[in-house]
């Protein structure tokens, strides 16, 4: 029985605001239209585009924050008098509105804001509300079952149809030239990869060889770039007490100077602060939050490793592929193939996944959902 | 809480105990503490819950038999009573449909996800 066809909620979802009544799916007329849906706990990605040609409508990446606009702002000072913000709009306007993040390592955390935040995608990809939505969605990989029952929450009444499928295996499919799939000498990332998405709340590693990846395929670590930003915030409150930079303006810095592997100092950052320019030494702050990611991920790397068969391993460390925010750390690449090569694997090969890294998931699941049959959708009763 | 057990069960049922444990101990704990400060009586609403999860447990051991039951008849049933997908219902372009995989053919997204679905369909028992 492959249909799922969900229970309605007997506690009944959070009802849906006037607007978003009015953007339910219309009724059975309306047109399909198919999205790809990264829900990241920083950055979400959503595509969008019709079944049955491999255009894509829409393409956009927004933050994770929902803003709930704060009672008693003057009329005019929030576009439209908008009750509610999402994304840029949101953090623009952070001093009018209480911020509110959907999930957290990587799974929904606050599910009112996680609900605003999908009517918000959906909006984006369907402008006018009319079409009828099936949405695939990337889960981390080895979330469980009342993660999973979090987003169909979230999505009843929004999509009509979901499909919740593993990030990175998304992430592979994402990477997969189709163009070249039955070229000679392309390596098939869906054939034999081993992917790392080093995302906000987690670090997925996923082993894809053809097959569906297992539970023993998959291993994911709570501990990636929302991580990072808490251990340089506490370095940097160790050297510099008192600061006052938030943890906003940190994750600003370590998108910019993120690195691992030696010390690379001076790492010299100017920073504002209590209104005054200031250069702050943040090599060892920075330096140490990173390289610990490597200690996290690279037990996770060798064990997926030694699960492959031998046959197809040699292979394999041909294709180690970084992506996610965390694949924009200066040498994540270089550091992980050289810890693989010293430590005697054969010819390993660490690579970048490039510069759409954070559309990889979501570009893989636009594919997954014009492959999908019909009856392995699930009905999302609204 | 009828909605939270029978999760339960079902976990239980494909041998997931360590999540139907964890719901057991979270979301299930929860509502049963919430039922008993609404109800006057501690004894009554005891005998109530029990009562309640008894039946739950035992509709999801019903479900769980007739599934078995019926499952050896289900493919030729479908593959006779299913209709081709029909866009023209919904307006939609077609999606595609389900189908056997010619043999000798790659793999294709279709079949991962039946992969996968297959992975998170109760085990045989």
């Amino acid at each position: 029985m492959t249909s799922a066809t969900l229970e309605k909620p007997a506690t009944a979802a959070p009802s849906l605001a006037p607007s978003a009544q009015a953007n339910r799916p219309a009724g059975p007329k309306a047109a399909c239209l198919l999205m790809g849906l990264d829900l990241g706990t920083n950055k979400s990605c959503v595509l969008a585009g019709s079944p049955g040609s491999s255009d894509i409508t829409v393409s956009k990446v927004v933050p994770s924050v929902v803003g709930y606009v704060k009672d008693g702002i003057v009329d005019g000072i929030i576009t439209g008098n908008a009750k509610v913000l999402f994304g840029e709009e949101a953090l623009r306007q952070m001093l009018h509105v209480e911020l509110a993040v959907p999930l957290a390592e990587g799974v929904i955390s606050h599910p009112e804001a996680a609900r605003d935040f999908m009517l918000h995608l959906r909006q984006l990809a369907d402008p006018s509300g009319r079409s009828e939505i099936r949405a695939v969605v990337g889960v981390p990989a080895n979330a469980g079952e009342q993660a999973r029952e979090a987003i169909r929450r979230a999505a009843t009444g929004i999509f009509s149809h979901i499909l919740l499928i593993p990030e990175p295996f998304l992430a592979a499919l994402g990477y997969r030239d189709d163009a070249r799939v039955r070229q000679p000498g392309y390596v098939d990332p869906v054939v034999n990869s081993l992917f790392i998405d080093i995302g906000g709340g987690t670090s997925d590693l996923c082993l894809v060889q053809g097959y569906f990846p297992t539970r023993d395929d998959q291993i994911s670590i709570p501990f990636a770039g929302d991580a990072i930003d808490a251990l340089i915030f506490d370095g940097l409150n160790r050297t510099y007490p008192n600061n006052g930079l938030s943890l906003i303006t940190v994750r600003e810095i370590k998108e910019a100077h993120a690195y691992v592997g030696p010390s690379r100092k001076p790492l010299e950052v100017k920073v504002v602060i209590g209104g005054k320019s200031r250069t702050l030494e943040l090599g060892d702050a920075i330096g140490n939050a990173c390289n610990a990611l490597i200690d996290k991920i690279y037990p996770a790397l060798t064990t997926l490793i030694a699960s492959a068969s031998s046959d197809s391993v040699v292979t394999l460390l041909q294709n180690i592929i970084v992506t996610g925010g965390g694949s924009q750390i200066r040498g994540i690449d270089t550091v992980l193939q050289k810890k693989l090569a010293d430590e005697g694997y054969e010819s390993p090969k660490v690579r970048l996944a490039g510069q759409d890294f954070q559309r990889y998931v979501a570009m893989g699941a636009l594919k997954a959902a014009r492959a999908a049959r019909e009856n392995q959708w699930q009905v999302l009763l609204g | 809480m009828g909605r939270i057990y029978r999760r339960i069960c079902f976990l239980r049922f494909e041998g997931r105990g360590a999540e139907a444990t964890q719901i057991e101990l979270t979301e299930l704990k929860e509502a049963v503490d919430a039922a008993r400060r609404e109800s006057p009586s501690g004894p009554e609403a005891d005998s109530i819950l029990k009562r309640l999860l008894e039946e739950e447990g035992e509709r999801v051991a019903d479900a769980v038999a007739f599934a078995e039951a019926i499952m050896p008849y289900l493919p030729d049933h479908l593959a006779a009573a299913r209709p081709a997908v029909s866009p023209s219902a919904s307006g939609a372009p077609m999606l595609q449909k389900a189908g056997p995989r010619p043999a000798g053919d790659p793999r294709t997204v279709a079949d991962f996800i039946e992969d996968m679905l297959a992975q998170d369909r109760p085990r045989a028992r």
